[in-house]
């Protein structure tokens, strides 16, 4: 079968990697952890002769009122040139204001003036990339009262405006709906099927709140059934594309990993059959 | 509604830890209250961050134990949060707020092992340099050489405590045996410098430290030499030096 889908590399399968060059789709790392040198980039330097790449940004702050920090920008499009990444993505989310920077993907208002924001600062990320990057869809946790749009409305919208990709995360829908009270079949519906560059899994906690409970993004266990359906009704509509296995708190062995990724490949193999038979 | 501007800022002094009750007012809430749902984000800050300082301050945190830490970090990022994304550059402060951290008073070593820690961290970053090695400097006359000034790698960090911070920092170690530690063993000079495998640190005799400390702050290998020598007249200069150019202490000849 063919391993189209990614995983993470992450600090302690990086020596195993190195050695055992596993078949898989592509290497995913974090900007951020990659751009002062160290043993770990030049370790990435010699697997990108091997893997395909893709540079996951987690803190170019798309949704600043400030706007997007140059120096970071600068040192982030210092790593792309250095990679040549397959791929390039970050969040409709803000981390950054008046200096500081929060180390949490916080959610934006979807508003015409939020989108005027993040239209504004990924055109200005893109041009100093010279290519297109992908949105992803943040986990929600809460939503604004005043907002007028809803997340795929706003996303489409950003497509529209700026040419920029979308990175759909099965598990932040998954997310999102339920703390939020939505239908996850309401991003599928909406979202532009050709903007679609990426897919990303991964496994989310459940916690309480106040009595209730709230789904916590913290890709932190396996892929859950319900987010591998969703992930199935995603692929069946909005095409095969590249998928990503997210695990980064309690890392499982690399053989694990490896596995999950092995599973999305055969779910998107089925919906394929599937897709061909309907 | 507030404006995004103001709406990203009161959101951003919630976290730092104003509380900002004018945000409830802003966020859908139904059986899952509006507090509680901005306090998922709270959390999520406090622990993400203690979790970039741990994984920077390692030693710091096995003295210390996972509880007491996570109360540190919480009081530090309260005055001191990231100004930038990289997470490996964090904690520059940590030293200096130990240091005067009211609860952490009874372990008058930690501020200096944590200076210890971060030096690490600096020196894992700072980017593969070439070393001098003594084929560079046997091409130099013997005569000409102690003119000349000899620089330190990036991320290069000379330490000077009234601790044995190589011992503390040894029992601290994952893999390290029942031992106990001499306080009393007193001060220690240390080099902390990148490495093709990783940041380490040697302890170095005062002299030595001197020596490295004066071509660091820009004397010529003679000037240091007469440093040294000054503060210990059984210096022993070739074997001194023969034992840095070993190390890799040395990036470039001037």
């Amino acid at each position: 079968m063919e391993r189209a889908t990614g995983i993470g590399l992450r600090a302690p399968h990086l020596a195993q990697l190195e050695r055992e060059r596993p078949a898989v789709g592509f290497l995913e790392i974090h900007a951020e952890n990659y751009l002062a040198p160290s043993t770990a980039l030049q370790a990435v330097e010699r697997l990108r002769l091997d893997y395909d790449f893709s540079v996951h940004a987690v803190g170019l702050s798309l949704g600043s009122v400030d706007g997007v920090d140059e120096g970071h920008l600068e040192r982030v499009a210092g790593l792309v040139k250095r990679l040549e990444p397959r791929w390039i993505s970050d969040h409709l989310a803000w981390s950054i204001s008046g200096g500081r920077y929060f180390n949490e993907l916080l959610p934006l208002p979807y508003t015409e003036e939020a989108l005027d924001v993040v239209a504004r600062n990924v055109q200005r990320v893109q041009e100093a990339l010279g290519r297109p990057i992908s949105i992803e869809n943040p986990a929600c946790y809460l939503a604004f009262r005043h907002s007028t749009l809803s997340e795929p409305a706003f996303l489409g919208e950003l497509v529209r405006r700026t040419g920029c990709g979308l990175l759909l995360d099965a598990n932040n829908v998954f997310v999102s709906a339920h703390n939020l009270r939505l239908d996850p079949q309401a991003w599928r519906v909406a979202l532009p099927a050709a903007a679609v560059t990426q897919y990303h899994l991964a496994g989310h906690a459940v916690n309480d709140a106040d009595g209730e409970p709230i789904l916590i993004d913290d890709h932190g266990s396996a892929v859950r059934e319900a987010v591998w359906a969703l992930y199935a009704d995603f692929v069946r509509s909005l095409g095969e594309h590249p998928t990503l296995i997210e695990w980064d708190t309690d890392i499982p062995s690399l053989e694990v990993l490896l596995e999950q990724a092995a599973t999305a490949d055969r779910l998107t193999a089925g919906a394929r059959s599937h897709a061909c038979v309907a | 509604m507030l404006a995004l501007r103001e709406l990203q800022a009161a959101f951003a002094d919630h976290l730092a830890g104003r509380d900002r009750v004018d945000l409830l007012a802003l966020v859908s809430g139904d059986s899952i209250p509006a507090a509680a749902r901005i306090a998922v984000h709270r959390h999520h800050l406090g622990q993400s961050l203690s979790a970039a300082l741990a994984a920077t301050f390692p030693t710091v945190r096995a003295l210390v134990g996972e509880d007491f830490f996570g109360r540190m970090a919480r009081d530090f990022l309260a005055g001191f949060l990231p100004t930038q994304p990289v997470l490996a550059e964090y904690g520059a402060d940590l030293a200096s707020f130990i240091a005067t951290y009211g609860p952490a008073a009874g372990l008058p070593y930690l501020a200096d092992i944590a200076r210890l820690d971060w030096a690490l961290n600096v020196a894992a970053y700072a980017g593969p340099v070439r070393r001098l090695t003594a084929a560079d400097l046997s091409a130099v006359s013997s005569e000409r050489l102690p003119a000349h000034h000899l620089a330190l790698p990036p991320g290069t960090c000379l330490i000077d405590s009234p601790f044995p911070l190589p011992d503390i920092w040894r029992a601290s170690q994952p893999d390290a045996g029942e031992g106990v530690v001499d306080l009393a063993a007193g001060r220690c000079r240390l080099v902390v410098l990148p490495g093709s495998a990783g940041a380490f640190f040697v302890s170095l005799s005062n002299p030595e430290a001197d020596f490295v400390a004066a071509l660091a702050a820009g004397s010529s290998l003679e000037e240091a030499a007469g440093v040294a020598f000054a503060a210990d007249a059984t210096f022993d200069l070739s074997k001194t030096f023969a034992r840095l150019i070993r190390l890799g202490t040395f990036a470039a000849l001037r």
